[in-house]
């Protein structure tokens, strides 16, 4: 296989708009005879199915929860990202797109970056006429916070709510085509397989998780929104029902996989309380701008915090960080964190949490400043932890939260399997190795708004379809082999629950996988992986029958395939010889300990062909070209 | 209450309904929960029962969730008859233990209305409330029509009210506490959101009419002003929306 | 008129007719109170009152029968609001408990209008359907009174009355659309005013005129 990213020629600053134009498009008359089936409706999933259908597509739109409301775009907090300069603090389209790039460690395409950040305007534009709340100033106008380590303030927010918000009205435009007939809505459905005719993407076999039944649906092209890959690590900020089922599946099925190494770990989280812990809670990082991080000087200090004195606490990020502070990238804040706490310094019940003090802010700005700001984040944290963080330090610490990495997808946002379209977090396009606060609810909404409307268009107009329906041989035998899957499931009746299983994996993943790596313990991973891998399918117990509401066999299925990708996260990990973003192998770091990338051998996309069951997977390179930044060591001193 | 830094283990009687399916009848059952931390979340807690159940080859309790950080609106059930729990303004995911004394008993039960049906257990299909978005919950705009996003100022008191009504979850605590099962405050809410912004007020007046309809087709209750549903809103919605509603629903129907 | 028709067939229509007329019968018992405290001024007093009101003969009729009609539209829409609230829940929780929004008013609305309506049957019947040869509006009242158990019937149904009106005044105010944080705590305590004053006006009445 020959991967075509498809980039378009001429000058970066034209490529997008020169691509629109000699884009082939489908006649308004011609719209109305095609279908198109968009699975998944957080922000990427039902800005496109809402787009697609105002353009006069016929949509089948998928989702796992009741209601395609509940999303998990929905729990962004911090904001979304736009290079409108409203602060005239000097931010600029050409800005965003380097910081970006910068942010993501110069392991991302430059063509998509820059259209993301040309398009982020018309995103806002877009969300305020949605009638979306930004948070204004007093004169009426639209009010913007720096974030995520930006020097200027281009994030724009919803209070603390910012993904609800977005999210509310990407659902108002899906409901309002489903009002009009123009997009029929299938909830509660979880993807099972893609039905491939002649090698292009036709259809779908889902699964109604009411009734149990197993159905299928035909389509012209196939849109997947179905977001990221997180709860491998069983632990996580994400969902509970977040999975890589979707995407494995499209894997199996021929559409390359890029970079699952890329995961981003999340520095401001609440930290784990115990072993029946579900998943993780994320405090926005928008609490970095004022809050500053601390462990006492000494390991193993037990005293309470507020007992420990001012000069006997050691501020690691601001000491070691000189111009950014506490607002270094995500990556680096959180690996510096898990260094702090490996060296016995970190706090709290398990020692494995960091301080997050806002005591000199509040004597600085007043309390109710800082309630004002963040109260509702306060709020969250003394629910969940039972402390009051006006009185003593946050404790946080770091917890898997996003993956850079998904399917591979060309300029168009094609996978490698024509006519299955990758949107969103699911795929891998925009964030290279880490990606940047309030940047992605920016792609989400970019694909599915004002990218992916256009590039379909492209591929339907100039596609010749052979006519498919739902009840092709195709479709009966992929629905039968789904059948049999869950059968198998179902029948195994061993002694260990799903999601034993699932903590099991994760434990591996963060341990040896997680924001420290080496191939020592990448290789004992993926053994690991593989062992449990076999177990599951010998001891898992599936309670109840496949004909009915069954949670534990939604989660199984989900663990399944977690146990297959989970060793490919792995084998990326290995084979990627340099660390960049979030990936960082202890093999590969500059003397202070900073991740060091190797541009000459490794700058480029790391896209993983499956080759069959229990088989290595096919190595393809992309190689990454940078002709308008310089790749230059990342430094935030 | 059991003070916060108490971390000591409990003890609880659980009595859950249980319910196959839509249409068979349902119970309530006993359980026993040991040692359960102080720290865990309640749905932790239900999972807890969860894994014990499926060892023993029993079925396990169906229940609705997914984000556990109370944002998504998936989970809730009532907790010895109050929407959510005991705590004010906290969804079932967020509701923590150690609210809950060593030795107590307690009931959970789906919610309960004509509108939402029972699908298994405590999981209930609130896809009507979907339906009264349908009907007009939106502004009518495509991607590619908007002017740029400042070109209309907008008070910020007035941006802060409609964004203290858009925090709605659509969760159906205010349906499953209000005694009538009126779903008068998600529909305020909504109404009150789009109906202050001025990108929402052409479309006002249709607006909530055919939401009214719709919200009154589906056969939930007529609002009583019990204020049942403030009191529950797991985001503390005020009935000032009702009242937005109402006011949008007169200037509608009548001039 | 289809609109019209229409808008009063929703929910929040069938409330505002429950509002509006809710609202008149208040003004009403307000004039009707103020009629009454014309009691305590002593038998000719009352029973010159009582002559001059009638006076207004045909005038007096319309109002009566538009009252009529008041009571019929507001007990009619209240049963079917009942009637409709009781299916919106057909399976009841086995636990159910107030998170502190109703109150003892919202929570027995509709029976405490049942029985203010029982009661108006009773007290027409009892003075405005009366024989009135022979005698004053004053010497029906005194002698009513003599039997402790209509003492006993008025008290209680003026104390349900003050329940049904200290949730139904401010209500009223919502349903209309009136609420807003300064003024809807003084709707609130003018209600409940309200409602003390017809409970005390009213049914301190009866004990006077036992005791005169």
């Amino acid at each position: 296989m020959q991967l075509d990213a498809k980039i378009p020629g001429g000058p970066l600053t034209e490529k997008w708009d020169k691509y629109h134009f000699d884009m082939k498009l489908v006649s308004p008359a011609n719209k109305k005879k095609l279908d198109i089936i968009v699975i998944g409706t957080g922000l990427a999933g039902a800005s496109a199915s809402a787009t697609l259908a105002e353009l006069g597509y016929n949509i089948k739109s998928f989702c796992l929860q009741d209601s395609p409301r509940r999303a998990h775009s929905i729990a962004a907090q911090g904001g979304i990202n736009a290079a409108k300069n409203y602060s005239n603090d000097g931010d600029s389209i050409w800005r965003l797109f380097y910081d970006t790039i910068k942010g993501g460690d110069f392991r991302s395409r430059e063509a998509n970056v820059y259209r993301l950040a040309q398009i982020s305007n018309n995103i806002i534009d877009h969300c305020v006429a949605q009638g979306v709340p930004f948070a204004r100033d007093y004169g009426g106008l639209l009010a913007n916070r720096s974030f995520g380590g930006a020097q200027v303030s281009r994030t724009f927010y919803s209070r603390g709510q910012t993904g609800q918000q977005l999210l509310l009205g990407a659902y108002g435009g899906l409901m309002r085509q489903v009002a009009d007939g123009k997009i029929k809505m299938f909830p509660r459905r979880e993807i099972l397989d893609f039905v491939l005719v002649n090698n292009k993407a036709r259809g779908i076999v889902v699964r109604n998780l009411i009734t149990g039944k197993i159905e299928t649906h035909a389509a012209d092209a196939i849109v997947l929104g179905a977001g990221g890959y997180i709860n491998t690590f069983f632990l996580s900020t994400n969902a509970m029902t977040s999975n890589v089922t979707a995407a494995f599946r499209a894997y199996e099925k021929g559409a390359c996989f890029a970079n699952p190494c890329f995961t981003q770990i999340h520095p401001t989280c609440i930290p784990v309380h115990g072993t029946h812990q579900s998943k993780l809670t994320l405090m926005s990082e928008s609490l970095r701008n004022d809050g500053r991080v601390w462990v006492p000087k000494t390991p193993g200090d037990k005293r309470s915090l507020n007992q420990i004195p001012e000069s006997e606490r050691d501020y690691y990020l601001e000491n070691r960080y000189p111009a950014f502070g506490n607002l270094v990238p995500r990556d680096v804040a959180s690996r510096n964190a898990k260094m702090q706490c490996d060296m016995g310094k970190g706090v709290g019940k398990t020692g494995l949490a960091v301080c997050l003090d806002f005591d000199d802010a509040i004597k600085r700005d007043g309390k109710d400043v800082i309630r004002k700001k963040y109260g509702n984040l306060f709020q969250m944290y003394e629910k969940i932890t039972g402390d009051n963080p006006y009185e003593s330090p946050m404790m946080i610490y770091p917890a898997a939260h996003y993956a850079m990495g998904g399917l591979w997808v060309d300029y168009n946002l094609m996978s490698t399997i024509p006519g299955l379209f990758v949107i969103g977090e699911a795929n891998f396009s925009d964030h290279g190795a880490n990606r940047l606060g309030a940047s992605a609810l920016m792609q989400g909404l970019g694909d599915g708004y004002f990218i992916l409307p256009y590039t379909i268009g492209g591929y339907l107009a100039g596609t010749s379809m052979q006519k498919v329906t739902a009840d092709d041989p195709e479709f009966k035998d992929a629905a039968k082999k789904s059948e049999s899957r869950i059968n198998s499931l179902l029948s195994i009746n061993g002694k260990r629950t799903v999601d034993d299983f699932h903590k099991e994996l994760g434990s591996i993943l963060w341990e040896h996988c997680g924001m420290s790596r080496n191939n020592e313990k990448l290789l004992r991973a993926q053994n690991l992986i593989r062992e449990l891998r076999e177990e599951f399918w010998k001891n898992v117990i599936v309670p109840g029958s496949g004909k009915e509401f069954n949670q534990s066999l939604e989660r199984a299925g989900r663990v399944a395939d977690f146990l297959e990708f989970g060793e490919l996260i792995v084998i990326d990990a290995l084979a990627r010889k340099e660390s960049c973003g979030s990936h960082f192998n202890e093999a590969y770091q500059t003397e202070e300990n900073e991740a060091k990338r190797n541009d000459k051998d490794f700058c480029h996309v790391a896209a993983w062909e499956f080759a069959g069951e229990n088989k290595e997977p096919v190595f393809h390179k992309e190689p990454l070209a940078f002709e308008n930044v310089e790749l230059s060591q990342r430094s935030y001193k | 209450m059991i003070s916060t830094t108490d971390k000591k283990n409990i003890n609880l009687t659980l009595k859950i309904w249980r319910q196959k399916g839509p249409d068979n009848k349902g119970n309530l059952e006993t359980y026993h929960a040991n040692d359960i931390s102080t720290d865990m979340s309640f749905l932790e807690m239900i999972d807890v029962i969860n894994e014990r159940l499926t060892l023993e080859g029993k079925d396990p309790v169906a229940f609705d969730h997914d984000c556990r950080e109370g944002i998504c609106g998936m989970c809730g059930a009532m907790i010895n008859g109050r929407a959510h729990g005991p705590e004010k303004g906290t969804t079932l995911c967020q509701l923590h233990m150690r609210h809950f004394a060593d030795g107590d008993t307690i009931v959970i039960e789906p919610w309960r209305s004509r509108a939402f049906k029972i699908i298994k257990d405590l999981a209930v299909d609130r896809s009507p409330l979907d339906k009264i978005i349908q009907a007009g919950g939106y502004i009518s705009v495509n991607a590619g029509q908007a002017p740029d996003a400042n070109a209309i100022p907008i008070p910020q008191e007035t941006a802060e009210t409609a964004m203290d009504a858009a925090e709605c979850i659509g969760c159906g605590a205010c349906v499953a506490s209000c005694p009538n099962a009126s779903a008068m405050l998600f529909v305020g809410a909504r109404i009150s959101h789009l109906a202050l912004l001025p990108q929402g007020k052409p479309e006002a007046a249709k607006r909530v009419q055919v939401m009214i309809n719709e919200m009154d087709e589906l056969l939930f209750g007529n609002c009583s002003n019990h204020r049942e549903c403030e009191a529950e809103c797991p985001k503390e919605i005020s009935i000032t929306n009702i009242a937005r509603l109402n006011r949008e629903f007169i200037k509608s129907g009548f001039f | 008129m289809s609109w019209f028709i229409k808008t009063f067939q929703t929910s929040i229509g069938k409330k505002l007719i429950m509002a509006v007329t809710g609202l008149s019968f208040i003004c009403f018992l307000m004039a009707h109170l103020a009629g009454n405290l014309i009691l305590y001024g002593g038998e000719n007093a009352f029973n010159s009152y009582a002559e001059r009101l009638h006076a207004f003969g045909p005038i007096i009729t319309i109002v009566e029968l538009g009252l009529l009609f008041l009571i019929i539209m507001h007990v009619l829409i209240g049963s079917v609001l009942f009637y409709q609230n009781t299916l919106a829940r057909p399976i009841r929780y086995k636990v159910y408990k107030s998170a502190g929004g109703r109150s003892l008013g919202s929570a027995t609305m509709p029976y405490s209008g049942f029985i203010i309506l029982a009661f108006v049957v009773f007290h027409l019947i009892n003075f405005h359907f009366a024989d009135k040869t022979g005698t004053t509006i004053f010497q029906i009242v005194a002698k009513a009174f003599e039997n402790p158990l209509y003492v006993v019937i008025y008290i209680a149904a003026m104390i349900v009355l003050a329940i049904h009106i200290s949730h139904a005044f401010w209500s009223l105010f919502q349903t209309t659309g009136i609420n807003h944080p300064k003024y809807t705590p003084i709707i609130k305590i003018t209600g409940i005013v309200i409602s003390l004053v017809f409970g005390v006006g009213f049914g301190f009445l009866p004990v006077y005129v036992l005791l005169i």
